[in-house]
């Protein structure tokens, strides 16, 4: 029996940016909105709330977040299930499956729509040495300093592509991190045809020049067309890495005691997946994303996904994204009549348009290196959970027997507690790269405790699983 | 019968040489019947749907009982004839111990025993019969007291109160076996061909027999054709117009994280479906038969494996956490669903078609468990010797649903 029954009139899952800002818009339009996340607090990745006692001593991170959770909060409404875990859905996403991430306590939501906003992961790519301490991704590092006030090292190289590179060297600067390099694998800093349609952007343009101003002032070295070869150390940490003009056999060794590697983000889809919402692949990284229209609905009735779990595209881009799943939430179920607002309707998807073209600009200028599998050495880790390497995962696909589901069978690679998550994209490269971008998502999408299965032992036949 | 001798292997007008057999299916037992049969100097072609092992085979628990099979899952109406197989179960024994020499592989075969447990008094009069039953097939087994079973797995929970002990139980990695299989026989020249789908099987005229198997861009052409598709064991004989009945179904399998060895054995349970074992790579195995979801029936897995029933994991796990404790304080990690090729009788079928010399099928329940037995049983209703236990009464024969067609020219 579930310990927690909620039941709701639309269930948000995600309490990032996009979720947040449907959930308040439901919630507006007088529903009842339950806002499920698997961490303490809301606000996700992007809005992370900082402790008390961090906060008090070093001011607040990302103001306008803490608005926006304050407001969730306080509206009528809206229910926050954090330290929440959804691991399972039944009745095609109408019933979620819960664990309270602290007691592991069995709960059920059930929901007559669905908002999926899980979010992303950050893109990891193995190198030689890619599994020594100190050996982090720039999200990592970025929670450590403005969450925790602690240097991830000393003396850091920050490496891989993305726009994100830029707020995180600057976030290490200013918890007193030297940052010896920022290696990013593009060249997105430099005049260029592509760069020009960023001028309809300017918001962007000064976020962006902002950054690069702060690491001007603080002299830090941006090496573009650059990529990290290898690291080097010990058990104790990282020690020094090699990086090197991409394409090149040249490289230069650079002394660190922390190395952070990445490149962008990847889109969340393991929910929606369950579910059975179509996927499509993303045109710039290849990665699936979440299949949706203009407002958010997937390809299943009352399921809708916002933000980076339908698209990599930014914050900006995820709250007008939920607030348009929301606005067609509350038409489907009567709330809104449709003709309401559409003055507002019409602005709110005119500049989730133009916040997709910032995005779609935002790839071109820093595509994924298109080698990122396949130039990998045979003897590197590619699943680390497993110790599985890409010689191995070359080998078992190599007899020519095996997809990507066999390849796991064959070498235990995704069979590990991340399920996959991480080395997913990879096998698929590696294996199989016509088949599926990933693995299978099946219940539970995260470990959960055996205790909380059984917890849910009266679901009748027609609950079954999605 | 016929005595099939394996042909010469020359190639006529540059067209590729024809084999002597084709296997169809790609799991375990049509693994084990392409070894034995290369082995024996046969030219064997696999032909596989999608890849091999993965369906049934790969998604099994991977037990071998050599202990009677005394248990129901979940929802099977017709009991195996437990008897009937402790021979067979025997030889089974016998021939896995040697597998992984035979195999040239490590299929992480763990032969350290097995205990089926009983909760209530009916249950331990069961397990006394049972244990008779086996004394006098053969079996080494044992009757323990509930306190004899917790101090051989002090895991035990206080409601086991009667167990059966079998030191030859045991299980290896289904995700091994079927390709290490495949794999010797490769060396041995069988040719594997994945993602293969079979379109048409027709009866070849002429005083030379055998069938033209076809796929969308090539036919082979064999005496002998073995249908080991498993749950698909009925469709691919309709190809030749054969109408052998099955009744598959689709059960499920429970993993939980990796966690430091705390059990060796294989534990079962003589009045419910259960089987739990800690796999090598430390993850503990939870399974039974139970049923994946009915609306994922065997119609709509041409695209994957089904799905798997949220009532049958809570079931299962909280049986097993019943007489395992520990277990709800582990994470479940992952539950897959997989057909199990069943027979309207629960038996297995091995034989060749009445009627259709040189067709043989080969499936039903417990294939794991049997399979090195119909690997090698395959190998001599082929070439014509006795199998290495009699199983003319496992034979298509009393499946055919009496329209068999005889297709012979």
């Amino acid at each position: 029996m579930a310990e927690h029954e909620v039941d709701v009139d639309v269930a948000v899952v995600g309490g990032g940016p996009a979720g947040l800002a449907a959930a308040l818009r439901l919630a507006g339009g007088g529903l009842r909105v339950a806002v499920i996340d698997e961490a303490g607090e809301l606000g996700g990745q992007f809005y992370k709330r900082r402790a008390a006692p961090i906060a008090a001593a070093f001011g607040d991170f990302r103001p306008e977040g803490t608005a926006l959770v304050q407001r969730v909060r306080a509206a009528a409404g809206i229910e926050s299930l954090t330290h929440t875990l959804v691991w399972g859905a039944a009745d095609d996403g109408g019933t979620l499956l819960t664990s309270d991430t602290r007691t592991g306590a069995a709960g059920r939501v059930t929901a007559r729509a669905t908002v999926i906003a899980t979010g992303a992961f950050e893109r990891t790519a193995p190198f030689p040495g890619w599994l020594l301490p100190g050996v982090v991704t720039p999200g990592f590092a970025m929670h450590l300093a403005t969450m925790d006030r602690t240097p991830v090292g000393r003396r850091v190289v920050l490496a891989g592509t993305g726009p994100f590179l830029l707020p995180v060297a600057c976030a290490l600067l200013d918890v007193g991190v030297r940052v010896a390099e920022l290696v990013e694998y593009n060249r997105p800093y430099r005049p260029r045809r592509d760069a020009f349609g960023a001028l309809r952007h300017p918001a962007r343009l000064r976020e962006a020049a902002g950054y690069l101003l702060t690491l001007a002032r603080h002299g830090v070295r941006i090496r573009q067309g650059w990529r990290v070869i290898a690291a080097h150390g010990d058990e104790e940490r990282v020690r020094a890495v090699d990086i090197g003009p991409a394409g090149d056999a040249a490289s230069r060794r650079v002394e660190v005691d922390a190395l952070c590697v990445g490149f962008g983000f990847r889109p969340s889809t393991e929910l929606a997946r369950l579910l059975g919402c179509l996927t499509r692949p993303d045109p710039a990284t290849g990665e699936e994303a979440t299949a949706v229209d203009e407002d958010g609905a997937t390809s299943l009735d009352g399921v809708y996904a916002v933000g980076e779990c339908a698209g990599i595209a930014g914050v900006h881009a995820a709250l007008v994204r939920g607030e348009l799943a929301a606005r067609a939430i509350l038409r489907r179920l009567g709330r809104e009549a449709p003709g309401t607002g559409a003055g507002g309707l019409a602005a709110a998807r005119r500049r989730g348009r133009a916040l997709d073209r910032f995005a779609a600009l935002s790839e071109r200028l820093y595509p994924v290196p298109a080698d990122l599998a396949t130039s990998l050495a045979d003897e590197t880790t590619v699943c680390r959970c497993e110790g599985v390497t890409a010689g191995e995962i070359r080998r078992a696909a190599g007899q020519g027997w095996n997809d990507i589901h066999g390849t796991k069978g064959a070498t235990r690679a995704g069979m590990g507690p991340c399920q996959g998550r991480e080395c997913g994209h990879l096998v698929a490269a590696l294996a199989a790269p016509e088949g599926p971008l990933a693995f299978t998502a099946r219940i539970p999408l995260k470990p959960v405790p055996v205790r909380t299965a059984m917890a849910l032992g009266d679901l009748a036949e027609g609950d079954d699983a999605a | 019968m016929t005595r099939r001798q394996p042909r010469r292997h020359t190639s006529v007008d540059g067209r590729p040489a024809q084999p002597d057999a084709v296997v169809i299916g790609a799991g375990i037992v049509g693994a084990a019947a392409a070894f034995h049969l290369a082995e024996a100097g046969h030219r064997v072609v696999v032909l596989e749907r999608g890849a091999p092992n993965r369906e049934g085979s790969g998604t099994t628990a991977g037990n071998l009982h050599i202990q009677a099979i005394h248990t129901r899952r979940p929802g099977q109406e017709v009991p195996v004839d437990n008897r009937r197989f402790l021979p067979l179960q025997r030889r089974a024994s016998d021939l896995w111990s040697t597998i992984e020499e035979r195999l040239e592989a490590d299929v992480e075969l763990r032969r350290n025993g097995g205990i089926m447990v009983a909760e209530t008094a009916a249950q331990e009069r069961e397990l006394r019969h049972k244990q008779e039953m086996e004394r006098a097939a053969g079996i080494p087994t044992e009757l323990l007291t509930g306190d004899q079973a917790r101090e051989a797995l002090p895991l035990l929970s206080g409601t086991v109160r009667a167990a059966t002990w079998c030191e030859l139980d045991g299980y290896a990695n289904p995700l091994l076996i079927t390709p290490a299989y495949l794999a010797a026989a490769v060396r041995r020249g069988a040719e594997v061909h994945a993602f293969t789908p079979v379109t048409a099987i027709d009866r070849v005229e002429g005083t030379a027999g055998g069938y033209a198997v076809r796929s969308a861009e090539r036919t082979w052409t064999a005496p002998v054709v073995i249908d080991a598709a498993g749950p698909w064991l009925g469709d691919v004989a309709e190809l030749a117009g054969i109408p052998v009945e099955m009744a598959p179904v689709v059960i499920q399998m429970h993993a939980t994280v990796r966690v430091p060895p705390v059990m060796r054995h294989l534990v079962q349970h003589i009045g419910e479906g259960l089987s739990v074992k800690q796999a090598s790579a430390g993850n503990v195995l939870v399974g039974g038969g139970w049923p994946a979801q009915r609306r994922h029936d065997l119609a709509g897995l041409a695209g994957g494996r089904g799905r798997a029933s949220l009532s049958s994991m809570a079931g299962n796990l909280a049986q097993a956490s019943r007489v395992l404790p520990f277990l709800a304080e582990l994470r479940l990690l992952r539950m897959w669903a997989g057909p199990l090729g069943a027979t309207p009788d629960e038996m297995p079928v091995i034989g060749e078609v009445p009627g259709h010399p040189g067709f043989f099928v080969a499936g039903g329940t417990y294939a794991f468990t049997f399979a090195p037995l119909w690997g090698e049983t395959l190998r001599n209703l082929v070439i014509g010797k006795p199998p290495p236990e009699p199983v003319g009464d496992l034979g298509p024969g009393r499946l055919l649903s009496g329209k068999a067609v005889d297709r012979s020219p």
